[in-house]
C-alpha cells in the first residue's frame, strides 16, 4: 500500500507540475497553416488499434467515460518518434521528431466513480521552414535565407470523472483548459557577411475553455457503444500581455461500438466530426477501425484509420490515412505495462504527401 | 537479468536514443509558408543627424604620441623639437665604485630617433639637425623658433645610411635599424662636441629640433615620450678620475619635452573651424554628430547594416603614408566638446581614409553595432565622436559636409528588417 501511495503522488506530481516542453503529437507540414495539426488523445494501446479503442480505453482522453473502466490507480505516458518525408514539386525532405504527446492519471474513489486527468496534445504547432529569395539592397540583389519557425503546442489539461450507473450505463464529463505556447523564431540570414543576420524570437501563448460529456451503453455484454461530445470556446494567442488573434474552436461528436466476440478477441470501430470550419479551416470526419487479440499480458493490436486534416491549402481538406500495429506486455502481475507500435501515416493535400514512421512507446503503471 | 528487465532497458534505450529532431525543411510557398512573412527594408535616412558642431584642441603637439616632421611644399613645413634630461655634472669613475669624477671633456654624443610612420615612395629621406635653445615649452611656435633653424648641425641620409654594409656608416658612426615586427626605423646620429658641447651649467641638457626633407613630399613620425620610445641621448663623456687622469664614460638619457612646430604654408589648411565637420589635423579636431533616430528604428527593427555617409568637404592634405583611420566613437554623455568616450568597443565604427580623396567623395562608417547598442541601451545618447585614431599622430584634417547642408550632410543608410507578427494566423 506504502508503495501504491508513493507511486501515485509521484505520477500525480508528473502529471500536474505543467505539460513538458515537448507536449505535441505528431509535427507535419500541415501545421504550418492556420492553427496547426490537431492531436491524439491516445495511449498507445488505443492508438495502435487505428484509434478506434480510444472511447473505450481507460488510459485515453477521447470519451470521458471510459474512466469508469479504471478501477485501480493508473498512470500512462507516451513517446513517439516520427520519422518523416514530405514531398512537392520533386522536391523531398526527411525530418524526424521525438515528442511525448500524452500523459494521464486515473482512478476510483469508489466502485462506481472514477476520476482521472492528464495531458494530451490539442494543436500541434511545431515547424520550421526555410526559403530562399533575394532582395534589392543598395543598388544590388543581396540573397538571403529566411528561416520561420515555431517550436511548441497547444495542451488539453483535461479534468474528468466517470460514473457508472448501472451493468449496461455509465456517463462521463470533463473540463479541459488549453494552454500553451510556442517559440517562434524569424530569422534572415544574407549570403554577403557585410549584412549582419537578424534573428527574432516571441514566445506566444495560448488558451482556451472546453467540457467533454458522453456516455456509454452495453446492450448486450458483448458490445459497447460509446457517444461523445466535446466543446471548446476559443483559443485566445497573446503576446506578452496583448491578445493578437482569437479564434473559434470545433465543436466534437463521436461515436463508437466495441464487440468482444471472446474475451480474448476485441473490435471496434469509431467515428468522429468536428467543425473546425468555425476555426476558418475545414471540418473534419475521421473514422478508425481496429482489433485487439489476446487475452492477458501480452496482446497483439492493430488498425486502419482515415479522415481529413482542418486546414490546408486549397479548397479541400487535406487527407489522412494510417495502419497501426503493436503489442503489449504486462509484468508484475500487470502493475506495470509497457505497450510498443508502430503507425505508417499519409497525408495528402495541396499537392504535398506526406509519409511517416512512427514508432509509439507506452508505459503504465498500476501500483 | 530478468525479460521484464530487458524489455523496460530495451524500451529505455529507444526513448533515450529518439530525443533528436530536424524539423526544418524548404518552403513551398505560398501554401505551406506562415502567414507571416520578414520584411526587409533599405533606406537612407537623410536627416537623421540634426545637430553637428566641430571643436579644436584636443591633442596638442606636446602631448601628442608621435612628433610630426613633414615638409610639404605649399601645404605644411613641421619639424620635431625635443630638450633632454641633464646627466648632472660628474659621473661615476669606476664601476662598482661610488667614486664619482666631475666631467671634463665630450668625445662625442650619439642621437637616437625612432621613426614610427613614413612613406616608403619618399627617397633619400633625409633628417636634418637643429640645436634649439633650451626653453622650449609648449607655447612656442614655428616663429618662434626662425632663428634657430637657420644653420643646421648636421643632416643624415637614412636611406643611403640603410643601403650601406650592416645599416652602419663606418666614416660618420651612424647607423640605421628596422624592427622586423613594428617595421620601426631607428636612426643613430653621431654628433661631435662641437655639435653638442657639455655645458656644465647646463648640466648637460640639450635641446634639438628635426627636419625632414626627401626628393618629394616628405612626412614622417618620430616616436614621442608619450608613446615610450621619444628621442635618446647618449653622451660619451671624459670624466675626471680624481687626480689621475681622465677616462671615458658614458651617460644616456630620453627627452625631458618633446613636440613638434609647423607652419601653414597653404590657406587650404587653414585651422579656423566653419560650419564643416572637422576632425583630425592639429590641434587636433573632432566633430560631434546627433542622432534622431525614427522609433521604429530605436524600438522595434533589427539592424542589418547601418552606414553612415560623410560627404567630403575640403579633402586631407598629406602624402600616402598619413591617410589615417577615421573613428565614429560613441560617447557615454554628450557634452559637446567634452562628451567622455563609450570606453565600449561595440560603440565604435572605424573606416579608413586615404590621402587622394576629393571633393564630394563619400566616407562610408559601417555603424551597425553602435546602432545596435543604441537600440539595447535607450538610454545611451546617439550622439557619435568624429575623431582621428589615434589622434595627434597625423598631420591631415578632413572636413564633411554639416547636417545644415540637407542634400550633402551626414546620412544614414540602415537595412533593417521589420518586427515579425508574431502570434498572427
Amino acid at each position: 500500500m506504502t508503495r501504491a501511495v508513493g507511486t501515485a503522488l509521484l505520477a500525480a506530481v508528473l502529471l500536474t507540475a505543467g505539460p513538458p516542453h515537448r507536449l505535441t503529437a505528431q509535427d507535419s507540414q500541415f501545421s504550418v497553416r492556420g492553427l496547426g495539426v490537431p492531436g491524439r488523445w491516445e495511449s498507445v494501446r488505443a492508438r495502435t488499434t487505428g484509434g478506434a479503442f480510444g472511447p473505450f480505453d481507460p488510459r485515453s482522453s477521447v470519451a470521458d467515460v471510459s474512466l469508469a473502466d479504471a478501477l485501480q490507480l493508473t498512470a500512462t505516458a507516451v513517446e513517439a518518434t516520427t520519422y518523416r518525408r514530405a514531398e512537392i514539386g520533386g522536391s523531398r525532405d526527411d525530418l524526424r521528431s521525438s515528442r511525448f504527446p500524452f500523459m494521464s492519471l486515473a482512478g476510483p474513489l469508489s466502485p462506481r466513480f472514477v476520476v482521472g486527468g492528464g495531458f494530451a496534445t490539442y494543436l500541434d504547432r511545431t515547424y520550421s521552414i526555410v526559403t530562399r529569395d533575394s532582395q534589392m539592397v543598395r543598388g544590388a540583389y543581396a540573397p538571403y535565407t529566411d528561416r520561420i519557425a515555431s517550436d511548441g503546442a497547444v495542451a488539453d489539461l483535461r479534468f474528468a470523472a466517470a460514473a457508472r450507473l448501472g451493468r449496461w450505463l455509465a456517463i462521463g464529463a470533463g473540463a479541459h483548459v488549453l494552454s500553451g505556447s510556442s517559440r517562434q523564431t524569424a530569422q534572415r540570414i544574407y549570403d554577403d557577411t557585410t549584412f549582419l543576420g537578424t534573428t527574432q524570437t516571441a514566445v506566444v501563448r495560448y488558451d482556451g475553455l472546453g467540457i467533454s460529456g458522453s456516455v456509454a451503453l452495453d446492450p448486450v455484454p458483448a458490445v459497447r457503444i460509446v457517444g461523445y461530445a466535446r466543446t471548446d470556446n476559443r483559443l485566445r494567442t497573446r503576446l506578452g500581455g496583448t491578445e493578437t488573434d482569437r479564434t473559434d474552436l470545433p465543436t466534437t461528436l463521436g461515436a463508437a461500438l466495441r464487440w468482444s466476440p471472446s474475451p480474448s478477441a476485441r473490435v471496434a470501430g469509431t467515428v468522429v466530426r468536428r467543425s473546425w470550419s468555425d476555426a476558418g479551416g475545414f471540418n473534419t470526419t475521421s473514422w478508425s477501425a481496429g482489433a485487439e487479440v489476446g487475452a492477458g499480458p501480452s496482446p497483439f493490436r492493430f488498425g486502419v484509420r482515415g479522415g481529413q486534416l482542418p486546414f490546408g491549402p486549397g479548397t479541400a481538406a487535406p487527407t489522412e490515412l494510417g495502419v497501426t500495429l503493436g503489442a503489449g506486455k504486462g509484468f508484475s502481475g500487470n502493475r506495470a505495462l509497457v505497450d510498443l507500435g508502430l503507425e505508417r501515416l499519409v497525408r495528402k493535400g495541396g499537392g504535398l504527401t506526406e509519409t511517416a514512421w512512427t514508432v509509439l512507446v507506452g508505459l503504465t503503471i498500476r501500483p | 537479468m530478468s525479460r521484464a528487465a530487458v524489455v523496460t532497458a530495451v524500451a529505455a534505450l529507444i526513448a533515450a536514443t529518439a530525443c533528436t529532431e530536424d524539423v526544418t525543411a524548404p518552403g513551398h510557398c505560398p501554401d505551406f509558408c506562415p502567414s507571416g512573412s520578414i520584411s526587409g527594408v533599405d533606406t537612407v535616412l537623410q536627416t537623421v543627424v540634426q545637430r553637428d558642431s566641430a571643436f579644436r584642441g584636443f591633442v596638442r603637439p606636446h602631448d601628442a604620441n608621435a612628433l610630426l616632421a613633414a615638409f610639404l611644399p605649399g601645404a605644411i613645413d613641421s619639424r620635431a623639437i625635443f630638450r633632454t634630461s641633464p646627466i648632472g655634472d660628474s659621473l661615476v669613475v669606476e664601476s662598482g665604485t661610488t667614486t664619482m669624477g666631475e666631467i671634463v671633456g665630450v668625445d662625442s654624443l650619439k642621437l637616437a630617433v625612432t621613426i614610427t610612420r613614413r612613406d616608403t615612395s619618399a627617397h633619400n629621406l633625409t633628417l636634418v639637425y637643429y640645436h634649439l635653445p633650451l626653453d622650449l615649452d609648449s607655447t612656442k611656435t614655428f616663429a618662434d623658433l626662425a632663428g634657430a633653424w637657420t644653420d643646421s648641425l648636421r643632416s643624415l641620409n637614412v636611406d643611403s645610411v640603410y643601403a650601406l654594409a650592416g645599416h652602419v656608416d663606418p666614416l660618420r658612426g651612424d647607423s640605421v635599424f628596422v624592427d622586423a615586427t613594428t617595421q620601426y626605423v631607428t636612426v643613430i646620429a653621431k654628433l661631435d662636441s662641437a655639435m653638442a658641447p657639455f655645458v656644465p651649467a647646463d648640466s648637460g641638457k640639450v635641446a634639438f629640433g628635426v627636419r625632414v626633407v626627401a626628393e618629394s613630399r616628405a612626412s614622417i613620425a618620430l616616436g614621442s615620450v608619450e608613446s615610450g620610445i621619444g628621442p635618446r641621448l647618449t653622451w660619451y663623456a671624459e670624466v675626471d678620475s680624481v687626480g689621475k687622469d681622465t677616462v671615458p664614460r658614458l651617460a644616456s638619457t630620453s627627452d625631458t619635452f618633446d613636440g613638434f612646430v609647423f607652419d601653414l604654408l597653404s590657406p587650404s589648411v587653414d585651422t579656423t573651424l566653419d560650419s564643416t565637420l572637422a576632425v583630425g589635423g592639429m590641434p587636433v579636431a573632432r566633430s560631434i554628430l546627433r542622432f534622431v533616430l525614427p522609433r521604429a528604428i530605436r524600438d522595434s527593427v533589427q539592424i542589418s547594416r547601418a552606414t553612415l555617409v560623410l560627404v567630403t568637404a575640403r579633402p586631407p592634405e598629406g602624402v600616402p603614408a598619413d591617410s589615417f583611420t577615421l573613428s565614429a566613437h560613441g560617447v557615454l554623455a554628450d557634452f559637446s566638446a567634452k562628451s567622455p568616450l563609450s570606453p565600449d568597443a561595440s560603440r565604435v565604427a572605424t573606416t579608413r581614409v586615404h590621402i587622394g580623396i576629393a571633393r564630394g567623395d563619400t566616407v562610408r562608417i559601417e555603424m551597425a553595432d553602435i546602432l545596435r547598442s543604441w537600440q539595447i541601451d535607450t538610454l545611451a545618447p546617439t550622439t557619435l565622436a568624429l575623431r582621428q585614431v589615434p589622434e595627434g599622430t597625423e598631420f591631415p584634417e578632413i572636413r564633411f559636409e554639416p547636417s545644415t547642408n540637407t542634400s550633402l550632410g551626414p546620412a544614414l543608410h540602415v537595412t533593417y528588417v521589420r518586427r515579425f507578427p508574431f502570434g498572427k494566423r
